[in-house]
């Protein structure tokens, strides 16, 4: 190395002492590689999470999944009217207030719905491992849920009582012979004299004037008319009983109940825990905790956004109609398709939800990746055309938002940014150099005459140019780290939003909660490995080599003569 | 000594540029032979050719036509290596704008003509410290040359110009940017120095009386030789050189 000590401290000086064109190329490089490092940084971070957030079902080992969706016609999969069925399966959403609690009590209620993504029994799901190409199939249950909390509201039924009257009018028998004698025997009895009855002869007789021979008799309604109405037969009491007592209307209103019940929706999924790898959340997604252990039982996962929202933690205690569910581990559920909040052992969910057996998510690994669309195909026509099958693809597809731009961005226009920025310094580099060169003709001119090899001229120029590219790569990677740094902590969310629980239409009014978007928002890292802080230095020593190089090629072409001849 | 070769036989050299369309001589049909250890002054005015003559002689160009022998080898039929070694080993160049590396010191510029030549570890500074307080610069070692004289400038070119024990020293216009006194000082000095090694110089020069302090003068205009003579009295190169030595 000792021959190497005139020639180093050579450069020093040259570096050292033309201070401000040092400078300008060292930080020109060093900025060039400061930005390459954050773009490249950024585009890390961007795929980084757009693994976690585009590629779904890739990432969870699935390449399809299958559901039932709604529909107004075209009966299939399952078969019948998916209107009613639709209904049917909803309709635990028409609640019995009266199952709540006492009226005014609080009450803490989840509801489970299906949604427009409809259940079907899990044999039906089951059946699809038969087919060629399938490697293996899971079910998932994926149900909107609706927490409700408040107060049992109060049923009031209003009645009010009309005084609408109802006259009725009704001819009645005259009393008979028998029924006369009677009532005769029972007015004498009780000392009522009614006229003679010999007059009576040839006449009928009776209350009122007869018919016999014109003579108008009366009765003699003494002291004793309570008497009269006692001996009137009872056919005459049940009439009178009847006119007297008005008749009454009903009317009856049931207003709405009044409630302070709060609605929150959150999205519930049971997991074929037994089947981690490609169950609707696998264990490669716990971010914190475990997953599900084998044999189910009341434990639950979160995803981390709604565990953020809800304040829970891993082994938090999740009530569920009764039930404790302990939050065994927080999960980064990927967007897109089939995600949820919770997770619950598909076993658990389908107890509580009354879904027993049944399911509405089927995920499917084909045998291999080649085998994914005629697999796709074939499922399509065993199932019938209801039967929705998504393969990861479009489900990657259907997800916007902010990072999906960035992300693309990042793509097209990252690489692109990238090699104009490293571009630019190193043009500088060049530039500067070149101008360099160009300045110190005649020095190099001399080196020449003095009796430097072509060689040792240019690998001095180059090697001035390698130690600006070091050091200026260095400051770059400086820069840079401290750039991401900054970036880091400021964070910036990147969003991504993907339709989850099926697709159709909005029926039933249940469109608002059924189609509920999932939402991701990513915060946008820019993640610096050793190989991109390599790949910088590597940056800006190519820069200064690639300058070395053009300024070293000039200071080859110079004669030294004409070198010499030039006066600066 | 005398039957010796020549240090330089130069047979009808010309060397033309090409300036537009038309081709312009700098030098044309030269013929010229400098025996080892001689002291020759070019002088002419300029654009003579003087300049041209001496890069020509020093290797630092080729000519278009003619050959240059330097102690009996043709210049042209040498590699840029080979040139390369030559200037390192058997020239020493001093120049009219001293051409020291700005960003050196005076010490650093004599290292720059010694560390080409494999001289390295503690011997580069010492030997170029002693070169330095040949041309009495030790004291001003670790200047930098803009810190220093035009006078004390050329001092530490000839300093690295005498680094590595060369055959000739090829000085163009020395004195042009250096007052009389100065330059006058500056020749003694090159003479001197040269004189005690028995080294070769050709200086080139417009100035007629340092023209004159030279034992032999070659006149150049228009690029050719005006007043070499042919025959010369060879004692008289001998009694200078002798004269010189003695000094």
């Amino acid at each position: 190395m000792n021959w190497a000590v005139f020639y180093l401290r050579y450069i020093r000086r040259e570096l050292s002492r033309r201070r401000a064109r040092t400078l300008l190329t060292v930080l020109g490089l060093a900025l060039g590689v400061a930005l390459v490092i954050v773009i490249s940084g950024l585009s890390n971070g961007l795929s980084r999470a757009q693994k976690t957030a585009l590629n779904p079902l890739s990432s969870i080992g699935t390449d399809l999944t299958v559901t039932r969706t709604a529909q107004t016609q075209n009966p299939g999969f399952g078969g019948g009217n998916d209107a009613g069925a639709l209904l049917q399966a909803n309709q635990s959403v028409i609640t019995d207030l009266s199952k709540l609690g006492k009226p005014g009590t609080h009450f803490v209620h989840d509801f489970f719905l299906p949604g427009t993504q409809l259940t079907f029994p899990a044999s039906q799901g089951a059946r699809l491992k038969s087919l060629p190409g399938v490697a293996a199939v899971a079910q998932g249950l994926l149900l909107v849920a609706e927490h409700q909390s408040g107060t049992v509201p109060k049923i009031v039924a209003r009645l009010k009582t009309g005084g609408q009257t109802f006259n009725i009018r009704r001819r009645i028998k005259p009393p008979t012979e028998a029924e006369q004698q009677q009532i005769q025997a029972c007015l004498q009895k009780n000392g009522v004299t009614i006229g003679s009855p010999s007059t009576t002869q040839n006449g009928t007789g009776g209350f009122q004037g007869g018919t016999g021979s014109g003579r108008r008799r009366r009765f003699f309604v003494g002291p004793g008319g309570g008497a009269f109405a006692k001996c009137l037969p009872k056919r005459f009491h049940q009439l009178v009983t009847r006119f007297t007592t008005p008749l009454q209307s009903y009317r009856q209103v049931l207003d709405p109940p009044q409630t302070n019940i709060r609605t929150t929706p959150y999205t519930i999924g049971g997991v074929d825990q037994t089947q981690p790898d490609i169950a609707l959340v696998t264990p490669s997604q716990v971010t914190k905790g475990r997953y599900l252990s084998q044999a189910g039982g009341p434990e639950a996962l979160v995803a981390g956004t709604y565990a953020a929202k809800e304040k829970l933690k891993v082994g938090s205690k999740l009530d569920l109609n009764g039930t404790s569910f302990r939050v065994v581990g927080l999960v980064s559920p990927p967007l897109g398709g089939q995600s949820a909040d919770v997770y619950l052992p598909l076993k658990e969910l389908q107890t509580l939800a009354h879904e027993k057996g049944l399911a509405n998510v089927v995920l499917v690994r084909a045998d291999k990746s080649s085998s994914v669309s005629s697999v796709k195909k074939e499922i399509e026509n065993n199932l019938g055309s209801s039967a929705q099958v998504a393969s990861s693809s479009q489900v990657a597809d259907k997800i916007t938002g902010s990072l999906v731009n960035a992300s693309n961005l990042s793509h097209s226009l990252g690489l692109v940014l990238e090699i104009l920025v490293a571009a630019a310094a190193f043009l500088l580099a060049v530039l500067l150099t070149l101008s360099s060169v160009g300045k110190r003709v005649r020095e190099l001119g001399t080196l020449k005459a003095i009796g430097w090899t072509q060689r040792l001229v240019v690998r001095q120029v180059v090697g001035e140019s390698l130690a600006q590219g070091i050091i200026g790569g260095l400051l770059g990677v400086g820069l840079g780290v401290a750039a991401a740094a900054i970036f880091d902590a400021f964070g910036y969310g990147l969003s991504a939003t993907s339709p989850s629980g099926g697709s159709g239409a909005n029926l039933l009014g249940l469109g608002n909660t059924t189609l509920r978007t999932a939402k991701q928002t990513i915060d946008l890292h820019a993640p610096l490995t050793v190989e991109l802080i390599v790949l910088g230095v590597a940056l800006a020593v190519l820069g200064g080599l690639l300058a070395g190089a053009a300024g070293g090629l000039r200071a080859s072409r110079l004669r030294p003569a004409e070198a010499l001849r030039r006066v600066e | 000594m005398n039957n010796a070769a020549p240090l330089f036989e130069v047979r009808g050299v010309a060397k033309r540029f090409r300036r537009g369309d038309a081709a312009v001589a700098a030098v044309d049909g030269i013929d010229l032979v400098i025996g080892a250890g001689e002291l020759l002054a070019l002088e002419g005015p300029s654009g003579s050719g003087k300049t041209t003559l001496l890069q020509l002689l020093g290797a630092l160009d080729r000519p278009t036509e003619g050959s240059i022998l330097f102690e009996g080898r043709d210049l042209a039929a040498l590699s840029d290596g080979d040139l390369a070694h030559l200037r390192l080993h058997a020239f020493g160049f001093v120049f009219q704008q001293f051409n020291l590396i700005p960003t050196l010191s005076a010490l650093e510029n004599v290292e720059a003509a010694l560390a080409p030549a494999g001289v390295q570890g503690d011997a580069l500074p010492q030997r170029a410290q002693a070169l330095l307080e040949e041309v009495d610069l030790a004291a001003r070692a670790e200047h930098l040359p803009w810190h220093l004289s035009g006078g004390e400038q050329q001092r530490v070119a000839i300093a690295r110009a005498l680094a590595n024990e060369p055959r000739v020293i090829l000085a163009d216009e020395p004195t042009g940017n250096l007052d009389s006194k100065t330059g006058a000082d500056v020749i003694d000095l090159l003479a001197g120095l040269a004189g005690m090694r028995g080294t070769t110089v050709v200086v080139a020069t417009h100035d007629v009386t340092l023209a004159a302090r030279a034992p032999r003068r070659v006149a150049m205009r228009d690029g050719r030789i005006v007043n070499e003579p042919t025959e010369r009295p060879a004692a008289a190169s001998v009694e200078a050189l002798e004269s010189r030595h003695l000094n």
